[in-house]
């Protein structure tokens, strides 16, 4: 579970950024005084334009960023009070994630693994039904620089899966991906949720999120202005198609 | 296994399968004093040999023929058939002649009597491995022409009195190798440990941000600082393998070149090269190395590409070698002054090592400065590897 209570998240402008951004402003207020929790068994999305802040709100939810007030709880676990307890519960994975060229799927997950804590014959285990499941045992000792982009993602796949996570963050996680890769990704959540796994995602592929979610929360400069169920939120504009519906929100959003 | 074992594992994995940044961390480092040595040996040597079955010309003016020196300079053609004269007409013709190679070497006595003591001999100062042939064809001039003197005069030679010395330096011959040429170990280790550090710290953190690696490892459970510190041991082993190479490549050169075949030299040299001599100089080394590691680790952090982080680091290089110019310099040496300017100070102990001279309240005072100004390069490595805004894009 993901409690969210009046998270805020600032960064400091440098010279450079402030000529870039044409502001006098020091400080940039990422996400203010936001709030939502996301249940165990469910998907919860995370829709917003670019630079609404959903980024930096998964990225705090990962354990890569530190809150500047408000707090995080995975699974009661104050992610400020302690940090690797909570990112233990955690698997993060963006559609950007890289992976190093050099390593073999084999050596790349036992490094993560090892980073995770967990025991060699866990490990083992583990990499071993994970790559029946995705069909990842012909390339396991190839250098992840000459897989292919969906060969990769499934690496990615294997390495955010490796602790068992029960808290899973997915940072547009189909984007840049062909339909088959694409698709593998809405598998794993899919799985997570029948796994009764807390799954929170940003998507634009307004499809995907109308395939997966649950729950939903749309965030815009950094502000929550909507926070409900799906079906809540498509009972509200019934007429309407979810982009339809994301637009007017939006646009209504920027009018008050 | 602690995590910080399994970022180092992990980072020298991915560090020995770059072509890059094997290349300057073992390739060059071994195989640049073999291959510039054997190139500059070889190319010495062959010169010297064509040269020494050149047949040299030495020209004259055709007005100085019945003078002594240049009757002596034809006798001499007949005992060395290797050497020709010609004579000219046009003395001024003589430079064009030499720089055609046409001729080596020009007599031209400024008097026209038999007394003459001012010979100019002009010559090609470029073709240095002719010098030595004309010297000595002169040599052999002028001692039969003293002789010749000697002669009318009814002296024997052996009976003009004069004096032989000898020069006896205070300095044993290691003091003078570690003085004159110790100055160069330092360079090479700043040199390599500097190349050695350089690729490993791009790759393992500008190159993380680059391919978009660092995102995910911040989501790991272990503190940042286990992370930089892991990483930091393979750039610190990178820069110390390089530099510690390069020793290598150095020493094959001098024992399997056959540089030094003076034998009095090469066990001065084997001497020099004790267990306690290696040990010493990696005192100094290994904290050179950190603070390499510790200045390169947060450019790499801050710079946004490869690229970036390069042309930062570039001038940084010049930096960094700049100090190691003073260990050529003479007279200066190792002092409590010395010894707390760093770098300086390093180059300057090395040079003591070697020539067997080191203070050793001077070498730990070193090792200290050094150890200091390594442990606030790594401070601020750590400082940027915690701000947010530097490691993530």
């Amino acid at each position: 579970m993901i409690e969210v209570n009046n998270l805020s998240k600032t960064f400091e402008l440098s010279r450079k950024q402030r000529k870039e951004m044409n502001t006098k402003e020091t400080q940039f207020k990422a996400i203010q005084d936001i709030s939502f929790s996301c249940q165990p068994g469910k998907v919860f999305s995370l829709l917003g334009p670019n630079g609404a802040g959903k980024t930096t709100t998964l990225r705090t939810l990962g354990g890569i960023l530190k809150p500047t007030s408000g707090s995080v709880l995975i699974n009661g676990i104050d992610i400020a009070k302690s940090p690797n307890e909570a990112r233990k519960q955690v698997g993060f994975l963006t559609g950007s994630t890289g992976l190093y060229a050099r390593l073999t799927p084999n050596e790349l997950v036992a490094y993560f693994a090892g980073l995770y804590g967990i025991d060699k014959t866990t490990a083992e285990l583990r990499k071993k039904w994970l790559f029946d499941l995705l069909d990842m045992h012909f390339y396991a000792n190839k250098q992840i620089g000459k897989l292919s982009t969906g060969m990769k993602q499934k690496v990615s796949i294997c390495r955010t899966m490796i602790h068992d996570p029960d808290v899973l963050v997915f940072d547009e996680p189909t984007s840049g991906l062909d339909v088959i890769s694409a698709e593998a990704i809405i598998n794993l959540i899919r799985d997570c949720k029948k796994q009764n796994k807390t799954v929170i995602f940003s998507s634009h592929i307004m499809s995907e999120v109308e395939l997966l979610c649950d729950d939903l929360a749309i965030i815009h400069k950094g502000k929550i202005i909507q926070n409900s169920s799906f079906e809540e939120f498509k009972k509200a504009s019934p007429n309407q198609s979810l982009t339809e519906s994301f637009i007017e929100m939006i646009k209504n959003s920027e009018k008050s | 296994m602690n995590p910080v074992f399994h970022v180092i594992k992990k980072e020298l994995i991915e560090t020995l399968r770059d072509k890059r940044t094997l290349m300057t961390m073992i390739v060059i480092p071994i195989l640049l004093f073999p291959v510039i040595l054997s190139m500059m040996v070889k190319t010495q040597q062959y010169f010297a040999d064509e040269a020494k079955g050149k047949k040299m010309t030495i020209a004259f003016d055709v007005d100085n023929l019945e003078h002594p020196i240049i009757q002596n300079l034809i006798a001499l053609t007949k005992e060395d058939k290797l050497i020709d004269v010609r004579p000219v007409i046009d003395f001024s013709t003589t430079k064009t002649l030499i720089q055609q190679d046409s001729i080596q070497a020009a007599i031209f006595i400024q008097s026209d009597t038999t007394q003459a003591k001012q010979v100019i001999i002009w010559h090609d100062g470029t073709k240095i491995d002719l010098m030595g042939r004309i010297k000595e064809s002169v040599e052999l001039i002028r001692q039969k022409s003293m002789n010749q003197q000697l002669e009318v005069l009814n002296i024997r030679p052996q009976d003009v009195a004069g004096f032989e010395y000898q020069l006896m330096s205070t300095a044993s011959t290691q003091e003078t190798i570690g003085k004159l040429a110790g100055g160069f170990l330092p360079y090479v280790f700043i040199v390599f440990g500097f190349l050695g550090c350089m690729y490993p710290a791009i790759d393992l953190f500008t190159g993380e941000k680059e391919r978009g690696t660092i995102e995910t490892l911040l989501t790991v459970p272990i503190a940042r600082w286990r992370l930089l510190f892991g990483k930091m041991i393979v750039v610190v082993l990178s820069g110390l393998l390089a530099a510690s190479l390069s020793l290598v490549g150095l020493y094959i050169s001098i024992r399997g070149l056959n540089i030094i075949q003076d034998p009095q030299l090469l066990t001065i040299i084997n001497g020099i090269l004790s267990a306690k001599f290696i040990g010493m100089l990696f005192i100094l080394q290994i904290p050179m190395t950190i603070f390499f590691a510790g200045i390169l680790i947060p450019i790499a952090i801050h710079a946004k590409s490869f690229k970036e982080a390069q042309s930062i680091i570039t001038p940084l290089n010049f930096i960094v070698i700049l100090p190691a110019v003073i260990g050529f310099l003479p007279n200066i040496e190792l002092s409590a002054t010395t010894a707390m300017i760093p770098m300086v100070n390093i180059v300057l102990a090395t040079k003591d090592l070697v020539a067997g001279t080191l203070n050793y309240v001077h070498f730990f005072l070193t090792a200290l400065v050094m150890c200091l100004i390594a442990a606030m390069a790594v401070f601020a490595s750590y400082k940027q590897f915690e701000k947010e805004t530097n490691v993530l894009m």
